[in-house]
This record gives C-alpha cells, structure tokens and sequence, in this order.
C-alpha cells in the first residue's frame, strides 16, 4: 500500500490516546452502572453463592452452634424427597394449564380490546384492574367469591342446581388458584400484547385486506406472526412466574380467614415453591430447603433455554417500521 | 396512501361479534369484584343468608379503619413503596442509560446477567438475602427495601436501557460538542424524555411493593409492617370469629386508591411498554 | 483528567446526598433491638396479654415492655434473625427441643431465690418446663405455666343432645372413648348439607392430635415414641394403632371439622355459636364457655377414659421462657416474675380462665354462678388425675406431628390414601424430622 510506511509513526500517538478514550469511556460505563454492578454483587451474587454453600450444610435458621458439611446428602434427599416430586409435579401440571390458557385470553383480550369500540378504555381498566390488586387482596377477593356460605359462585349456580352448594376450596382447590393466576395476571400480558399491536403498521393490515383477506386471515396471517415476538416474551414470564407460585396456594386454605405464613394448603395445591418454603421456614431446614430451591432454579433454567432454542422455529423477528 | 374503501355500516351481526365477547369477559372479570363491594355493605348476619344487603351498612369501612389502625399501617406502606420506586426508578433509569448509551469490555455480557437476575426463582435469591440481613442486624427495619431500591430493578434497567437506545445519537455527539460528561447528558437529555419509561417503571415499583405480603412478613416486625400483613389478621370480631364483610370494606380500601390511579396512569404504561420495543 | 473526576464527585456527592437525606427517616424505623436500655420485648397471645396486664407490669417492674403477638413461624423467623424475643409464650410439648436446642435460659437460680415464685408452691404442670436431657419433669426448671386446666375434659352443649333425644352424659362419672364416639355419632346433626352440630370436636382442630393420643397410650403407661426419642412407633405398637384408628375414624366419621369439613372458626367460638355437642377443651374454656346461645344449656364433664389408668392431665401448660439470648436476663426475669406471681396472676386466678401455676391461688378461682359452681364440683375429681407427665419428644418442634397429620388427613378422608399408607406417612415424615433433630443436636 503506499501509505504503508506512513502508517506506523502515526499510529503511535492514535493508540495512546484512543487507549485514553477507551479508558475512560469504559470508566464512564462501570461508574453508571455501578448501583447495580454493586448490588449485584452484594445482595446477589454473595447471597446467591451463600445459599449454594448453604445447601451442603445442615444449617437450621437458629443459630450456628451446630451448623456442619453434609456434602451433597441434601441434594440427594431433594431428588429423592416424595413430598417434593409431588409437588414439582402439581407445579408443572398447573403451569401446563395456566401459562396457555392465560397467554390465550391476554392476546383475545387485547385484540378485543384493540377494536374500534366505544368504550374500550373503560373495558380496558376492567380487564388490567386484577393485575393492579394486590395478591392478599385478590386471594380475598376469592375465597368470598366460592365461599359455600356467602360467596355469589354458588349462589349463581344454586340457580340451576339448588342441591349442588360445591365447597369450593375443599373439592376444587386447583381449579380456584387455577381461576385466580389466569384472573389476575391477564391484564398484564394484555397490555404487553396490547403494546405489541399497536406497533404493527396498520399499512400491512390495509395492504391485506386490499388483497381481499378477511379480518380472521389478517389476523392469522399477519397479526400472528409480527407478534410472535411478543408472544414469546408473554410465555417466558409466564412460566417463570408459574413456577414460582408461593403465597397464593397457602393463603388459599378452607377455613380460617386469617392469613398466616406457613399454612399448610390442601394437598391438590401443594406447589414446589410452598414445600419449599415450609421446609425453610417451618421446618427450620434452611440447608435442605436451599438445594430444593437450587433444584428448583435447575428446572427454570432448563425449561427457559429449551423455549429459547425452540423460539429460532416460530419467533419471526424480521420486521421493524 | 391508503385506498380505503367506502364506510360500511356494522351489520348487527357484526356489531354483536364485536361486543359479544368483550362484554361476556367484562362482566367474568368484573364479578369478583362486584361480589366484593356487595359483601362489604353487608350486616355479618345477612353473610351467606341474603343476596343483598337490606341497608348498605357504610358502618363496616369505618370498622375496617379502625380495627387494622388502617391511617398508620398504609403511612407505612406509602412510605416504603414510595422510597423503593423513587431509588429504583431513578437508579435503573441511570443504570438503563449506561447500558444503552456507553460500550465498555464485558458490558454486553453484563447486560445479559440484567437480564438472567430477573429469571432467577425469587425465593432462591431470598432466602439468603433474609439470612444476610438478619446477620447484619436489618431485619425489623425497611432498610432490605432502601438496599433494593439502590440496586435497581432489572426489569426497569430493562425497560429504559430499550427506550434510550432508540434516542437519536445526535444529540449525544452535539451535547458532548458543548463540553457536557455523561452525567449531565443524562440528567438534561434522557431524564426529562424518559416520561412514559419512568411512569410505567414507577408504578410498577410501587405496586410491587404495596402489594407485597410475604417479604413484609418475614422482614418486618408488627408495629412498623405494611398494610397488607396487617390486615391479614385483624378482621375478627371480639370472640375471634372472622368478619367477612368488615375484611371485604378493607379490600376496597386497600385497593381503592391504586384502581383509581391505575384508570388514570394505564394508557402511560402502554405507550411506555411501545416505546420501548419490547418486540426486539 | 478533571472531567473525570468532576463526575466522580457528582455521582457521589449524589449517592452521600440520598442516603443522607434518608437516614433520619429511616432511623425512626430501627429495628425493636431486644433488651438492655429497660426494655423487654415478650411474644405472647395477646388474648392472654392485654393492654392492662402490660401497663400493671411495666408499673410494677419499671419497664417497657413491647408485645409481638405468638406464631411459631414468626418466632423462628425473629430467631433466623438474630433478634429473638426476650421472653416468649410456649407450650410443653415445644420445650424439650428449645432446651435441647439452647434457645432458653435455665431459670432454677432465679426461682431460688424468688419470694413470688416458690418451688414448692409450683404446680405439678410446673414440671413439664423441668427436663434434665432424659425426662421431662426431672432437673433444672426453664420456665412456668401461666396456668394450666386438666384439658381432656369435655363441654356438651345440652340443646344438642335434646335435639337427637340422647341423655347428657352424667358428670360424676367419666364415659369411655369408644361410649363418647357412639354418643358423638347420635347427636352429629347436618340439615341439607349445611351443618348443625358437630358431634365431638377436639385437639384444637388436630393441633394437639398427637397429645391426645399420647395421653390416651398413657393410660396404658406406653407413649409414641420409642424408649431413646428416636422413633415415631405407630405401626409397630398395636396400642398404638389402635388409638391412632380410633382417632382417624373420627374424623372419617364426619363427627369432627376436619380438613374436608372445615369451619372458618376456631372451635371455641363454634361451640359458643351453639354448632357442638361435645367440645374437648380444658378447664380455662369454662371462662367463655357460656355465650348468648349456651347459657344454662352448658355441662362440664370430667375427661373420658381410653382404656387403663384414666389420666387428666394437662397437654398445653402455656407458659413462658426466657430467652438465652435475652440482652438483659434479670429484666426479662423481672417481667417473667411479676406476670407468674404478681397481680396479672392473682387477676387470672379469679378469671377463671385457668387453675394458677400457683397452688397458693387456688382458692380465687371463682365459684359464683350455677355453672361455675358445676365446673368447680368436676375440676375437684379431674386435680386427682393430673399429676401426669406426658413425654414429648426432644428432637421435633410443637407442631411436627400435627403438620403431618392434617397434611395427610386430607388425602386419607377423601380416599386417595389408605389408612396404613396414613399412617405409614406420618411415621416417615416424623422420622425425618427427628433425624434432622437429632443431626443437629447430634443427640
């Protein structure tokens, strides 16, 4: 190259300072960041690898006199804990019917929403106010709602069937938390869909429906596939959160109206976080109970990677405006 | 350009298509809560006897008030789920603009553990926080929540690290032309624009907390807790029965003021949602 | 360069600032730190704690003193933290593991030298706070009843049992568990699936199921648990077996509220509510056994015999502990002193809300009214029989076997359970967690 020889005398000062800027831009970067580069590490990182060593000791939450090793024994009793399997196993059955059905009537609701009504605002609120209740609230909310004694669900169906008076929690334990996560958790993912709608061109709609295709085509066609995107964020949350059920489940107990923290739920409800947490904090086994939440992260991973390869088959980026 | 065709009148048909479904949802949605409102104006003897009150009994909000010294516990609540929104919102948003304005060696990769903290089980990163803080000595004290909030929320680190990478390098390149650092580019650039962003992130950090029961349960201590631990318990009558319709009136009230701010803000969220292009 | 160090400074000038700004609010929020500077924080029921008896204590001691209502949970949760109460409530069957796990003070050198509280006017439920790493009721004492009732006795509701056309049981002499479980099963009464007595409701709703059995095994002199505590023996025991059965059967029988007929009440306001025949509670629920609806239709009945030596003893004796990581042993004990044998005692003794901790007191206990005289008639027979010291076991918590028992009587009721995988699993639940006991201790 004929600047060849002219290059070298030049690039001396250019690294040096562009080494500086570098520096300093890299510097700039950690400094704003750092709130949350230091919490990271201070309340998450050191917490989090605290809990795994935790988890091969037999600490007990109520002093250190008799903490000691007991190497991979607990990871060995979580693989093998029946109570556990169980409730891993009610967990995945209730997020196998919670996640779709909710991700179903979030994108319904939203596309009923999105319509040029009157009155879609007000609709709108109605739909998103159950995701604003807070949980205590809403696990209220319920539990009159199917109370045998005064709850409307009865009263309702004693219209047709007088005799039937269905004790709601004690029967049907899932059906109502089932009832209660799709319920409240439908106006978030509405309003994520709702967000995603209105980010297609309504040129692409138009251009379609000039072509001849129906409102159904247009929304299988182009619709569908522009939101798979948001879609796939909808079904990832979703299923983090389904697997973590915690304070729902136990405050959902027949019987006293009260709420205290570690009651015990019916057996139908017995979820992998509330097993979780009664070892912890009930039984006094915060050693156990950490590798069975390690267990637990093991499986959130696992599942969430599998969506992420299997999201390069139907997730279609393409398109920005 | 649009080749519209000519206005067509809705056939009823149609119009019924449209309705239908939206008000059969509404009305599933709305009932719980309506059963709410009807329980709460109840006398405890017409629970499960009559449909209706007989004479909407506003005596039940007072008693609501009253037995879970409602003032104080939500001044707490307030407290608590204002401090942490205000930390966390502005952290994230400062923590938000690093990521989407400034490169560095391992800032992607740390980007991405923004993104995996969010995904970890929240009682896995919980429990030992609990036991860091009962070492320490914070426990019975809101300072877990002041800590939180300082550390920012990986969800809104998200939310505006997406919305100020879609800000117009320009005005970076003309402000750094003036002799502006990154802080004060921040502060008079990003900040005043973020609006949609730090509405939506604020409500979410507030409600979060207001809302929360289980970590005021376990953290706090019942004279200084939130709202919700303490109503959990305190609807029952002087022989220990529970008040279903005093707990009903407390439900609206524990709830009255976020729904009315909700109708207000929710149109915010979903532009703050869309700005940030959560599609990519 | 200065820029940087410019921003340096703003970022943390800013950070100083905030915190600054925040720390005289938050130290209004400091944490209820236990003991030391004149303060005793005590976790009790606040049913057996009110206002008044606080004041009269803070009074008496010149103390403050700072309540934090009972949950096991909670308690372990303040202990997880580092700051346990000074003094909490408990009851008997907890105390042999928070000794065995040090969580409580030995008290014997204050009650040496306390002028309220002498030893020999203790009451023998003293004894269930005595243990000397063998046997409870031998050694050192870490605590004292607040007062304490013979509990197997039973409370029947007359209108239920002139509803069935069923002869109240005679108060002078006990029925047997199985003449108790026929009777339950006449006067048991629903109306168009809607309940209208419960027939026989006991163990506070299966809290206290596995003191019930032990005290119906003492009859026999046998207990639960193997001889060294290791082991929850059910199925190895045909006593055993047989109490549990009988017990279970109950519950199948639909005479109880159980997990799938539950009550949103506690069983003293059900009963209070006129919806219970026959209610197993101990001496203190004469206090409040009497409502609108039951008054004068309310007869305390001695406890029923299982099948030996009938036994009545005490299965609660709440009382209170100190703990040993109390900041200020001699307040906390000031407060505990006062509470046991000062004027909130004498105050409770004449309440009737339970036989004092005190023999001393016995005589306040009231025995004005038609009922109250009755009562007092069948508490003179029970005192008899109340000697004995039920056995708990030092390697789980109170509420152990009570966990596991609702948590499996659900399933077994509904079906999807046998009876011995029943109670197969409560043995195997409760042997884990006396293994996980015995592992910390290492006993």
């Amino acid at each position: 190259m004929a600047g060849a020889t002219h290059v070298f005398p030049q690039a001396w000062p250019r690294s040096a300072a562009w080494r500086r800027r570098g520096f300093r831009r890299a510097l700039t970067f950690y400094l704003l960041i750092s709130p949350w580069l230091i919490g990271f590490v201070l309340l998450g990182a050191i917490p989090l690898a605290g809990a795994f060593v935790m988890s091969f000791t037999n600490y007990d939450g109520l002093n250190l006199d008799y903490l000691s090793f007991v190497g991979a024994d607990n990871y060995t009793r979580a693989l093998g804990d029946a109570d556990a399997q169980y409730a891993l196993g009610r967990t995945l059955l209730l997020m196998a019917f919670v996640v779709p059905v909710g991700l179903a009537l979030q994108l319904a609701l939203a596309l009923m929403v999105n319509q040029k009504i009157q009155f879609s605002n007000f609709f709108r609120t109605i739909f998103y106010l159950p995701y604003v209740i807070p949980v205590v609230a809403s696990v209220w909310i319920w539990k009159i709602f199917v109370d045998p004694t005064g709850g409307l669900l009865n009263a309702l169906i004693g219209t047709v069937l007088p005799e039937a008076n269905i004790r709601w929690l004690v029967e049907y334990p899932t059906a109502v938390l089932a009832l209660l996560t799709v319920w409240a958790a439908a106006g978030g993912g509405m309003v994520v869909f709702l967000a995603g709608l209105q980010g297609i061109p309504a040129e692409y709609r138009e251009a379609a429906m000039i072509d001849g295709a129906s409102r159904t085509q247009v929304t299988r066609y182009i619709t569908l596939p522009l939101l798979t995107p948001v879609i796939f964020f909808n079904l990832v949350t979703g299923i983090i959160v389904a697997l973590q059920i915690l304070v729902q489940p136990m405050l959902l107990s027949p019987g006293i109206l009260g709420l205290n923290p570690g009651t015990v739920p019916p057996r139908d409800n017995y979820l992998y976080a509330v097993h979780a947490y009664i070892e912890i904090f009930t039984k006094q086994l915060f050693g156990y109970g950490s590798a069975l939440l390690w267990v637990l992260f093991a499986v959130v991973l696992g599942l969430t990677v599998l969506l992420f390869k299997t999201s390069r088959r139907w997730v279609f980026y393409g398109v920005e405006p | 350009m649009s080749v519209a065709a000519a206005p067509r009148r809705a056939s009823p048909a149609q119009t019924g298509l449209r309705y239908g479904p939206v008000l059969v949802a509404a009305i599933a949605f709305a009932l719980p809560i309506f059963w709410v409102l009807v329980t709460s104006l109840k006398k405890q003897s017409e629970y499960g006897s009559a449909l209706f009150p007989a004479v909407p009994q506003w005596v039940n909000y007072e008693l609501a008030v009253v037995l879970a010294d409602f003032g104080r516990f939500a001044a707490n609540s307030l407290f608590l789920s204002s401090a942490y929104a205000l930390l966390a919102v502005l952290v994230s948003a400062l923590v938000g603009y690093g990521f989407a304005r400034h490169k560095a060696p391992g800032g992607s990769k740390l980007f991405l553990l923004v993104i995996a903290t969010w995904m970890v089980p929240n009682l896995v990163l919980f429990v030992p926080q609990f036991v860091l803080f009962a070492r320490i000595g914070i426990t019975n004290t809101y300072w877990p929540w002041i800590l939180w909030g300082l550390s920012g929320s990986p969800f809104a680190i998200f939310l505006f690290r997406q919305f100020f990478a879609s800000f117009p390098r320009e005005l970076d390149d003309a402000a750094e032309v003036d002799g502006a650092g990154p802080l004060r580019i921040f502060l008079q650039i990003y900040l005043p624009n973020a609006g949609p962003a730090l509405a939506a992130s604020a409500i979410f950090m507030f409600l979060w907390v207001w809302g929360d029961w289980l970590y005021p349960a376990l953290l706090l201590h019942q004279e200084n807790t939130t709202l919700a631990v303490r109503m959990a318990n305190a609807y029952v009558d002087p022989r220990g029965n529970p008040l279903q319709t005093v707990t009903m009136a407390g439900v609206v009230l524990y709830v009255l003021p976020l729904i009315a701010f909700f109708a207000f803000a929710q149109r915010f969220i979903v532009r703050g949602i869309v700005t940030t292009g959560i599609k990519g | 360069m200065s820029g940087i160090s410019r921003r340096k400074v703003l970022i943390g000038a800013g950070a100083i600032a905030a915190t600054a700004a925040a720390a005289p609010i938050l130290a209004a929020c400091q944490p209820a730190k236990t003991g030391g500077s004149g303060k005793v924080v005590v976790m009790t029921d606040p049913n057996e704690f009110n206002d008044d008896d606080r004041k009269t204590l803070e009074a008496a001691t010149k103390l403050k003193i700072e309540v934090v209502a009972s949950n096991l949970t909670t308690l372990y949760a303040m202990w997880a933290a580092g700051n346990p109460p000074d003094v909490f409530r408990v009851q008997a069957a907890g105390v042999p593991q928070y000794i065995s796990r040090k969580m409580v003070k030995n008290l014997q050198p204050y009650f040496a030298n306390s002028k309220l509280l002498k030893p020999d006017d203790l009451a023998p439920a003293n004894n269930f706070y005595k243990w000397d790493g063998k046997t409870i009721g031998t050694g050192d004492l870490y605590g004292m009843v607040k007062d304490w009732s013979p509990d197997f006795t039973l409370y029947a509701y007359t209108k239920a049992f002139d509803d069935a056309g069923v002869k109240v049981p005679s108060d002078t002499t006990p029925l047997t568990y199985d003449e108790l479980r026929d009777v339950a099963k006449k006067v048991n009464k629903k109306d168009a699936g809607k309940r209208v007595y419960w027939g026989f409701v006991h163990s506070n709703n299966d809290g206290w199921i596995d003191r019930t059995a032990m005290n119906m095994l003492a009859e026999k002199n046998q207990t639960l648990y193997s001889a060294d505590f290791s082991k929850l023996v059910i199925s190895g025991n045909p006593e055993a077996t047989k109490v549990i059965r009988y017990l279970y059967d109950l519950a199948a029988d639909g005479v109880n509220q159980t997990p799938i007929d539950p009550s949103p009440n506690w069983m003293g306001a059900d009963f209070n509510e006129g919806q219970i025949a026959l209610l197993q509670y101990g001496y203190w629920f004469s206090a409040m056994a009497e409502s609108d609806k039951t008054k004068g239709k309310t007869v305390f009945l001695p406890a029923p015999t299982w099948a030996g030596v009938r036994r009545d003893p005490t299965m609660t004796a709440t009382g209170w502990v100190i703990s040993s990581q109390t900041k200020d042993a001699d307040a906390a004990w000031a407060v505990f002193e006062q509470y046991m044998g000062g004027k909130p005692a004498q105050d409770r003794a004449k309440s009737g809300w339970g036989v004092p901790g005190l023999k001393s007191l016995y005589p306040q206990m009231p025995q004005e009214s038609a009922f109250q005289k009755q009562v007092q008639k069948v508490l003179q027979g029970e005192l008899g029989k109340s000697d004995f010291i039920l056995q708990f076991n030092p390697y789980i918590g109170e509420e152990t076997f009570a966990t596991s028992w609702k948590k499996n009587l659900e399933p077994a009721l509904k079906g999807s359970i046998s009876f011995d995988k029943f109670v197969q699993n409560i043995e195997s639940e409760v042997n884990t967690a006396i293994a996980d006991g015995k592992r910390i201790i290492g006993g």
